[in-house]
């Protein structure tokens, strides 16, 4: 139950000050914000500020991921808005002598019909400022109005002339720099350091072993670099546990064995697909400051989570968490990376053990080393189609890695103790541990479209290198399969892919974006020289279809040419902010579709640079990325960061068929997969075989 | 040892032990912060100043190799309160996201034009092509730069 007085702030000077626990790393929550209680309160964006992410000023918050920002906070702002709209008209009302319904807003105005007799915002609150619980049902302002658009943030300016601080760019007084050892193998025990050659360098201030962490502190970053290295550590692989699966039934329908066994060979479809372990890979590698002092300490850093890191450093410093600050300065873009806030949980304890304020941050080996991964995943599907070419029996296994960071604990290396038992988000906004795991691997797990029958089982089991979320959870290799799949069915009904789906889809908002992009496209002109490939997905409620047209070249190099999205993400508030979102989700998952592949033998991760995990650059970005929003002002504003990432890879995979007749079931789509693919195209198995699968394979 | 460096059209001189990079003098000395670290190996282009006018990542050069060259940074472009062309054009454009890659991409689009004033694509994107962006901006940035071309 939220009040208002933890929201909004009528400031003396007219403008408005929002408050959220939210963070911003590139998502545009500084433009947005404004816009959705500009919008409620009738008022321009440019009157209204917001406070994000800093512990001490705004209410508790879960986390920023899962493309949840404007969909709930923003519809906490809304509220908050609106219902001081309403306590502004009452107070008015009775200041004015009239009723409310004789009343209007403007420009921060509350203004009589007629005499045009007005009182302004801050003459209403100066006395008393808004107070109160927010009611569940609050009148918004219907149909939503759209403040004009703006290309860029509040936050632009400062970007463009470097002004903008980022947590890295904090210089405490009396700072000094930190250095963690992280090991290259998953989960590895430190067996032995040198600790009185690392002590006798110069600038050195401590070789630091709290049990969780083994690091050093110097005056300089470079001194306490070099005194890393000295330290010589030698590693040993902790004993494996056998690890333990979850096994989750999403959905198991009687009679999908029957569905499938009924129909004859040539209908009855089966195929692997794989997705290998992606880095998060931010540019900005993870990043901490922190000064902790006996009675209380102030934290900077690069996380998605303030409040879950202010609750890990209370644990560690045993200090009471309200005694803990997070305040927020700007992040690189994080897609998931943030959620565990490594370097600035190793700065807290560094600067615990050392009583000085302790910046550490963590180099690009230090990212590819021991920073979280998406996990990999496996897929197995198997369907069968009736005369008419459609579904009647849809059988799916997918085995994956955990996405979640701290449930359960985990042996990263990096010192993140466990929630607290009783905590706030022990309890979890989802259920139970299994249940969120459900929640996350198995995102778009289950089809959108009308299979009939259906068997659908999630196999968790730890990941060999450390996994967690990245941009979209368990959607994105899942629709990978189920997508590649779909295309395979429409092929093997002899149906176009986008005509086949639109005649098993019910939803009419998916509908509609896939309508959006088969026209948008010219879909259906022929002849086409190149490649044209389709996917879609229904990312929590956020409908999205996207073509992709790829050329292949001899040599097997795929190059993704243009890009037509349609995205119903429900009412836009910031039309500039969120193409830009919608483009960079997909230059973001084209590059994860074609280049990306955590460098690793089993648990051991072996690169440590940009050339040995490459992303794509400005060369290998698309001629067009053409987006179109299909959805409609009534409707509230849904998530939008991750779910245009998500059908990118089966699109890519689906076109790369349609010019070339290769299908490729395993990410990343690398030159040398296609000619495979190519090669096995050839000579493809009789159909409904039984042979075993492997990835890449089909039957 | 004591080391003058042009910035920015001004002598400044640090004191610094010999072999200390440029973007950590830039950054821990002198508090010119817009220069980003992001890998520390050349390979990111966050961190990226113009050296005589040449797009170089300030953590490959060391601050005896920066003496006595021009060096520019994010912060040295605009004119008191008016932006360079190129930063206008990054705002106007909207090739913004978490702004990490912001500084070099936009450094690097300067020297492009400099250099060439009215580019190819082809050549744009492979002026901007040492910029790694996870946010995925590239399109924007090479609409930005096109349009401060003349």
């Amino acid at each position: 139950m939220s009040r208002i007085e933890e929201r909004l702030r009528f400031e003396p000077d007219g403008t408005v000050t929002a408050l959220s626990g939210k963070v911003e790393y590139g998502q545009g929550l500084r433009a947005a914000y404004p816009r959705i209680v500009a919008e409620e309160l009738g008022i321009a964006p440019e009157r209204v500020h917001v406070v994000l992410g800093d512990t001490d000023q705004v209410p508790w918050d879960m986390g920023t991921f899962g493309s949840l920002s404007v969909e709930m906070d923003g519809k906490e702002l809304r509220g908050a808005a609106a219902f001081a709209r309403e306590l502004l008209v009452a107070r008015a009302a009775q200041r004015l002598g009239c009723a409310p319904s004789e009343l209007e807003v403007e420009n921060g105005i509350v203004r009589r019909r007629g005499d045009g007799r007005g009182v302004s915002f801050t003459e209403l609150v100066a006395a008393t400022p808004l107070a109160g619980v927010i009611p569940e049902e609050v009148r918004l302002a219907s149909p939503t109005p759209t403040c004009p658009d703006s290309p860029a943030g509040p936050d632009g300016p400062d970007m463009v002339t470097g002004r903008v601080e980022f947590a890295g760019d904090v210089r405490l007084p009396g700072m000094l720099h930190g250095a963690v050892l992280h090991p290259a193998i998953h989960g590895a025990r430190l067996q032995s350091i040198n600790r009185a050659a690392a002590m006798a360098l110069p600038g050195v201030v401590a070789v630091v072993e709290d049990g969780s962490i083994t690091g050093v502190v110097a005056e300089r970053e470079d001194q306490a670099l070099a005194a890393l290295a000295a330290l010589n550590p030698v590693w040993a692989r902790a004993p494996v546990e056998s690890p333990a699966a979850t096994d989750i039934v999403l959905r198991s329908d009687p009679g999908t064995e029957a569905a499938l066994s009924a129909a004859p060979a040539p209908r009855r479809l089966r195929a692997a697909y794989f997705t290998p372990h992606v880095a998060g890979a931010p540019i900005g590698p993870s990043v901490g400051v922190a000064d902790v002092r006996a009675d209380r300490a102030l934290l900077y850093g690069s996380t998605q989570v303030p409040f879950r890191l202010r609750e890990q450093v209370a644990s560690i410093t045993g200090l009471p968490a309200d005694r803990v600050h997070f305040d927020p300065r700007a992040m690189s873009g994080g897609f998931g990376r943030h959620n565990a806030s490594d370097a600035t949980i190793e700065a807290a304890r560094l600067s615990h053990a050392v009583g000085r304020p302790v910046r550490v941050q963590w180099g690009r080996g230090d990212e590819l080393r021991a920073g979280p991964n998406r996990p990999e995943m496996t897929a197995e599907l198997e369907a069968a189609l009736d005369a008419g070419g459609r579904i009647t029996g849809w059988r799916e296994e997918i085995r994956t890695n955990p996405y979640t960071y701290d449930v359960g604990g985990d042996g990263a290396g990096a010192g993140r103790p466990p929630l607290a038992t009783g905590s706030r988000e022990a309890a979890g906004p989802w259920g139970s541990p299994t249940q969120m795991m459900a929640m996350m691997a198995g995102r778009n797990a289950i089809p959108p479209y009308d299979v009939r029958r259906a068997e659908i089982t999630l196999h968790i089991t730890p990941g060999r290198v450390r996994t967690g979320a990245l941009r979209s959870l368990g959607a994105s290799p899942n629709t990978f399969a189920i997508e590649s799949f779909m295309d395979e069915l429409a092929r093997a009904a002899g149906q176009d892919p986008i005509a086949f789906r639109l005649a098993q889809i019910t939803d009419p908002r998916l509908r509609r974006v896939l309508e959006a992009v088969r026209e948008r496209s010219g879909w259906t002109a022929t002849p086409r020289r190149k490649g044209l490939g389709v996917a879609c997905v229904v990312y929590r409620q956020t409908c999205v279809a996207e073509v992709v047209e790829v050329s292949v070249a001899r040599s097997g190099q795929v190059s993704v040419e243009r890009v037509w999205c349609a995205v119903d993400p429900g009412h836009v508030v910031h039309p500039s902010g969120a193409r830009n979102q919608v483009e960079g989700a997909i230059q973001m998952a084209a590059s994860w579709t074609l280049l990306e592949e955590l460098p690793h033998r089993g648990d051991e991760v072996t690169g440590s640079t940009w050339q040995d995990y490459p992303i794509a650059t400005c060369t290998d970005a698309p001629q067009v990325i053409d987006v179109v929003f299909t959805g409609d002002d009534t409707m509230p504003s849904l998530g939008l960061g991750e779910p245009p990432a998500v059908p990118m890879a089966p699109a890519i995979a689906n076109a790369i068929f349609d010019a070339c007749g290769a299908r490729v079931r395993a990410l990343p789509i690398r030159p040398d997969a296609v000619l495979r693919a190519l090669a096995e195209s050839s000579e493809l198995p009789e159909p409904g075989g039984k042979a075993p699968l492997r990835p890449g394979s089909s039957s | 040892m004591a080391v003058t460096l042009k910035i920015n059209h001004q002598d400044r001189t640090v004191e610094s032990p010999a072999g200390t990079s440029l973007l950590t003098v830039l950054r821990d000395e002198l508090g010119l912060t817009g220069a980003r670290f992001g890998c520390g190996q050349g390979r990111c282009g966050a961190c990226v100043v113009l050296v005589d006018g040449q797009p170089v990542p300030a953590c490959t050069l060391t601050c005896e190799e920066a003496s006595g060259r021009s060096i520019v940074t994010i912060e040295g472009l605009a004119t008191g309160d008016t932006l360079h062309p190129v930063q206008r054009a990054f705002l106007d454009e909207g090739a913004v996201q978490c702004g990490y890659c912001t500084s070099g991409m936009i450094l690097a689009g300067v020297a492009l034009l400099e250099r060439v004033p009215s580019p190819s694509d082809a050549e744009i994107r492979s002026a901007l092509a040492p910029h790694l962006c996870r946010c995925g901006i590239y399109l924007r940035a090479i609409r930005a730069v096109r349009s401060a071309s003349r």
